[in-house]
């Protein structure tokens, strides 16, 4: 789980937000599954991009988890416009998954 | 349901309109299904051609096995091609020509009248099947990465629509000559057009796909599907040549022993999958799918048995041929059905009401739109009732036949039960 950001003191708290956002299925949430590969943060048009993916392209649950990352980042930064940028490159893989995901599932 | 995103990455998914009629139809023909069981009990000790088992038989081929599966393949198409669906129209049109042409079909069987009533069900099932055919076809076509799990999909389709197109030309040929022998000759090739080539493939190229994913498991193996894939198509049509070409019985031990094969690579391949798992809880539904894998393994061994006692005797025996389809239609497929169910639906319908929820507040886990304890107390019915059913064919006992098909009709109901509790769901908040 490696987030690239431009800003750490935002992204903390941008991260700490997407903690509340879960993948229906599996039940863990979107950092520490992996989902989330870059905050980006535009302070002089206070503009927020996000850069994610899916475990899978067509994923079923895709739209529910793109527009709750959205919601969550949107509702903490209030000032921001939130933009979601989609990406398979690189696909997602196991090996994104944080420790805390790792042993979440473990359980 | 179209997702919108800056950059513009398709991620269509499926509508849930096109996809929840199917789920209904299906668990209000198992329902059917089980009430026709447990008031045809006594026709399970005669021959297996009988019309009430006929028509049981269709209805748990058709309504129940194949609606819930077009239901769940037209949701997992993106996820298994890798594309989107190519029509929403295609699959509504699929969806009506079905809901019209099982139940007459069924009526038909079922008194048997094989007039004008079961000549139009049956136009209408091979119109359905050509239509999906033709939808998942072009959704193929259209998409960009080709993977194993289409190819299993599309061929499983092209054997549907064989066995449906045959099984068209045998309700004809009961009326009118068109085969050389009389239908009941032609029905272990229908048969087995449909439950290897249709379900067996279907299940497989599917499950191949979503076993891992529900278990985040980091196991592949691409030229194992392969080897299965050419293992069952193999074994499909050599067993059309043998029946076709009336070679002697041993002959049919080939074709038998390749299925067990493709069959035991299978398990083989979701066991490796199960070991390399990083999710190590598994839910109930999923145990109830892992363990319809093994439960494919009892029809394949007792066909084994059927053939070596035709070899030896050169009589079908009755009871087991009947056991045989019991246990494809009420053991293996629906098995895997009573789990996947509660596996898509409650996501389905939970991405209706709650995707414009998420983080914005704690909402319920698509899991909990249904009741649990009705999902156990079904399970166990069921494994009961299953059970209960073979044991009254195999012994010939009414009492043990009329206890199975209780238990079974318990079962079709808390189903239904489950899955209106889904569908009538209010959207609410924790």
């Amino acid at each position: 789980m490696n987030v690239i950001t431009n800003s750490n003191i935002q992204s903390t708290l941008g991260l700490a937000a997407l903690e509340s956002v879960l993948d229906p299925e599996i039940g863990l949430n979107v950092v520490d599954l992996g989902l989330i590969y870059q905050l980006n943060f535009n302070s002089k048009d206070l503009v927020l991009t996000c850069t994610m993916t899916l475990t899978t392209q067509f994923c079923p649950m895709g739209e529910s988890i793109t527009d709750g990352v959205k919601q969550a980042l949107q509702k903490t930064f209030r000032d921001h416009a939130v933009n979601i940028v989609l990406t398979f490159e690189p696909a997602w893989d196991h090996e994104r998954i944080s420790e805390a995901g790792k042993s979440f599932l473990n359980q | 349901m179209s997702k919108e995103n800056e950059n513009n990455v398709q991620t269509k998914t499926t509508s849930h309109r096109v996809v929840i009629p199917f789920y209904l139809y299906a668990a209000f023909s198992l329902l059917i299904a089980t009430i026709l069981l447990f008031t045809s009990t006594d026709a399970f000790l005669e021959h297996y051609f009988h019309p009430h088992i006929l028509a049981i038989t269709h209805l748990m081929a058709l309504g129940w096995g194949t609606m819930v599966i077009l239901g769940a393949s037209h949701q997992l198409i993106p996820v298994l091609i890798d594309g989107k669906l190519y029509s929403t129209k295609l699959a509504y049109t699929s969806f009506i020509l079905s809901a019209i042409g099982i139940p007459l079909l069924v009526y038909g069987f079922y008194t048997f009248n094989m007039g004008p009533i079961s000549k139009w069900g049956g136009r209408f099932v091979v119109l359905s099947v050509l239509t999906y055919l033709i939808n998942l076809g072009m959704s193929i076509s259209k998409s960009k990465n080709d993977n194993i799990h289409s190819v299993f999909i599309f061929t499983a389709a092209a054997w549907l629509f064989i066995t449906t197109f045959f099984g068209l030309t045998l309700v004809y040929n009961f009326t009118t000559t068109v085969l050389p022998e009389n239908s009941v000759h032609y029905l272990p090739l229908h048969a087995h057009t449909g439950i290897i080539g249709w379900f067996l493939m279907l299940v497989i190229g599917v499950s191949s796909r979503l076993i891992p994913m529900f278990q985040i498991s980091k196991y592949t193996n691409v030229k194992l599907l392969w080897i299965i894939y050419s293992l069952l198509n193999i074994s499909l049509l050599l067993y059309t040549y043998i029946f076709h070409f009336s070679l002697a019985t041993p002959n049919t031990l080939i074709p038998g022993i390749l299925l067990f094969a493709a069959i035991l690579l299978f398990i083989y391949y979701c066991y490796n999958s199960f070991k390399q798992r990083i999710r190590k809880q598994l839910d109930e539904q999923m145990k109830i799918s892992l363990l319809s894998v093994v439960m494919i393994l009892l029809p394949v061994i007792l066909l084994l048995v059927i053939i070596f006692i035709l070899v030896k005797t050169l009589q079908v025996q009755t009871n087991l041929a009947t056991t045989y389809g019991f246990l494809i239609f009420f053991g293996w497929l629906t098995a895997i059905i009573l789990g996947m169910t509660f596996k898509t639906l409650p996501f389905i319908v939970w991405n209706k009401l709650y995707h414009q929820r998420v983080g914005t507040g704690a909402v319920l886990n698509p899991k909990e739109l249904f009741n649990n304890k009705i999902f156990t107390i079904m399970s166990l019915a069921y494994i009961a009732g299953f059970a209960l059913f073979v044991s009254g064919i195999l012994l010939a006992i009414s009492a043990l036949l009329l206890a199975g098909a209780s238990l079974l009709l318990i079962t079709a109901v808390l189903y239904n039960w489950n899955v209106i509790l889904i569908l009538t769901h209010k959207p609410e908040t924790k």
